[in-house]
């Protein structure tokens, strides 16, 4: 056996652990709403859902294009915006001291308050979802960076200074490297929340969108579709958490050996 | 020689045909204006005709070029007119537009949609509730969102006292009624009796109707800011000309009209939206719109439904009905034209 075919098995093996735990799941659901009787009302067959995104496949793949990159564009922004605040906030005490509340109380505040003004600024644009879910993203990446840098050792630190290391060369060779697994705990959960921002803020009167299909469906009583949409939405947030946590292999490759 | 002749001529059916089509071309470029029509609700045939009007282009040919935003649940319509996020909105009701200007919002209605009450409320024939004396004691369910004040209306009208009457307020679904729980639902015509109708047996219902009991909240206005009013009369005029078009329209090819509504919201229940669009065409021409045509504002009805919300306290001063409500708009489009 190869080197590369060994270091793929893993990976193969962990998505077919994956997709039999999801046929498993999706034959438990059909078989327990047959036996049970269930109401249709309440949770209708995986297979009549199946079929009914089948029948309308452009509706669920539009919204789940327009979806996804909302969430990529508000999750991008707010990851480089988080982890540069981060590095600011680590660097300079006095801004920390002064910003960092302001972010904390924009925190406080729930997003879905923010909606309708976001829409009256931005219309229904796909900035306007972008910078709902750059609201939710930004702010757990600050923190987890700030907090990754300042968790290294100092006495890394001082080493390094005391070869001459500049402020710059510091950050990027041992400060940013040292704080990577921390940031990217904080992307997983960045992945969820901009994915939910990006549905709340369809929810203010746009036309395409996961979360558009989610409103209708709810308050058409369509039980089926909101399903449908429920199961498109879990797919998008599964496969976004499935890239970043992908990346984290690859850039945080220590993280492997040292557990 | 002959060549040259040819050209010349040539040159001259050019010259002539370029300035045929030059002031029609530059006429049609430069008089499209950017407006945005602000519903009140989700994509769905209860606005067949703006969708229908789009579609087919009627607003293009009255140089409007026009966005129709859908409402929902988080969204007040009234807001985004009056503060210009959108042009012209259909708004809640009447009910709704007088709250609204006497909170101090620069809007007017310039035209009515449903002339008789949407809402209908709904009991099971074999329940408790035989008549509206029997709502007391009993479970009632109705939107805290302009229905309320129809439930008020038929209540005081009968002399019953409302603070004997359970009164919540109705979340999304009509589960709760369909399963018991639940004596009387607040319904629309078009929508929530539909779903109700889907799930039991029509014959098995009984409705009281608003109007049976005095009532009329005449709903889904069409407004515009103040300023809009004042500043573009032609816009509003052609606004309104291109969207009763499309609502006869519409209703003359109900099938064409429910496929342009499902194109933009394709997840959508075809036999529920075609039985809504019959619904909502009946509301909009019933009372006077027979006679006056669509979108037509009755004075009667909604000064008795002023003075109502105010001695309800939902108005904190008078509304002057004749101001808030400007029919202009609508009178300078020829009557034929307006008629269903």
């Amino acid at each position: 056996m190869s080197a590369a075919a060994a270091a793929l098995r893993p990976a193969a093996m962990s998505v077919l652990r994956g997709a039999a735990a999801l046929l498993v799941v999706a034959a438990l659901w059909e078989g327990l709403v047959i036996a049970t009787g269930v109401k249709p009302y309440y949770l209708p067959r995986l297979s009549v859902i199946l079929q009914s995104i089948a029948q309308v496949p452009d509706a669920y793949i539009a919204g789940f294009l327009r979806t996804a990159s909302e969430t990529l564009l508000g999750f991008s922004v707010g990851a480089v915006v988080g982890v540069f605040n981060g590095v600011v906030f680590s660097q300079s005490r006095r801004l920390r001291e002064v910003i960092f509340p302001l972010f904390v109380i924009s925190q406080t505040i729930p997003v879905i308050a923010f909606g309708a003004v976001v829409v009256l600024w931005f219309g229904n644009t796909i900035l306007a979802k972008a910078v709902i879910a750059f609201y939710l993203t930004f702010f757990p990446v600050t923190v987890n960076t700030l907090n990754g840098i300042e968790s290294v050792d100092p006495r890394q630190v001082d080493l390094l200074r005391s070869f001459g290391a500049s402020r710059f060369k510091l950050m990027r060779q041992l400060l940013l490297p040292a704080a990577l697994p921390q940031i990217f705990v904080a992307l997983r959960l960045a992945c969820t929340l901009s994915l939910l921002g990006a549905i709340a803020g369809e929810w203010f009167g746009d036309t395409v969108g996961l979360g558009v299909l989610l409103l209708q469906a709810m308050y058409n009583e369509q039980v089926v579709a909101l399903w449908a949409a429920i199961l498109v939405a879990g797919l998008l947030g599964t496969t976004f958490y499935g890239l970043v946590a992908l990346a984290e292999k690859k850039f945080v490759f220590w993280k492997a050996e040292q557990t | 020689m002959t060549i040259r002749r040819l050209l010349t001529l040539l040159a001259c059916t050019a010259t002539l045909a370029v300035a045929q089509l030059t002031p029609a071309a530059a006429a049609d470029a430069k008089a499209q204006v950017k407006a945005s029509l602000r519903l009140k609700w989700l994509p769905q045939t209860q606005f067949a005709g703006f969708y229908y009007a789009l579609e087919k282009g009627y607003y293009k040919q009255e140089g409007i070029d026009l966005t129709i935003n859908p409402g929902g649940p988080n969204l007040l319509t009234e807001n985004l007119v009056a503060t210009g996020a959108d042009t012209f909105g259909l708004s809640g009701g009447s009910d709704s537009v007088m709250a609204a200007i006497d909170k101090g919002m620069p809007i007017v209605s310039v035209g009515v949609a449903h002339q008789i009450t949407p809402f209908v409320f709904v009991t099971r024939k074999d329940g408790p509730v035989k008549t509206l004396k029997d709502f007391e004691g009993k479970k009632v369910t109705t939107w805290f969102t302009g229905a309320n004040y129809v439930l008020f209306g038929m209540l005081g009208n009968e002399g019953i006292d409302r603070a004997k009457v359970d009164i919540q307020p109705q979340q999304v679904s009509v589960t709760p009624f369909v399963n018991g729980d639940i004596d009387v639902v607040t319904a629309t015509w078009y929508n929530e009796l539909n779903t109700i109708k889907g799930r039991m047996k029509a014959d098995d219902l009984k409705y009281f109707v608003a109007e049976d009991y005095g009532i009329t909240f005449p709903r889904d206005t069409l407004i515009v800011s103040r300023d809009t009013a004042a500043k573009q009369p032609q816009l509003v005029e052609g606004f309104l000309r291109a969207s009763i078009r499309g609502w006869r329209d519409a209703m003359a090819n109900p099938k064409e009209a429910v496929d342009i509504v499902m194109k933009t919201s394709p997840t959508l229940d075809r036999a529920h939206q075609e039985a809504m669009l019959t619904e909502a065409y009946r509301l909009m021409t019933s009372g006077k719109a027979k006679t006056e045509g669509l979108f037509t504002i009755d004075p009667v009805a909604l000064q008795k439904a002023e003075e109502f919300l105010l001695k309800n306290n939902v108005l904190t001063k008078k509304v002057d009905v004749s101001v808030a409500f400007d029919d202009r708009f609508l009178k300078a489009i020829p009557m034929q034209d307006r008629l269903p």
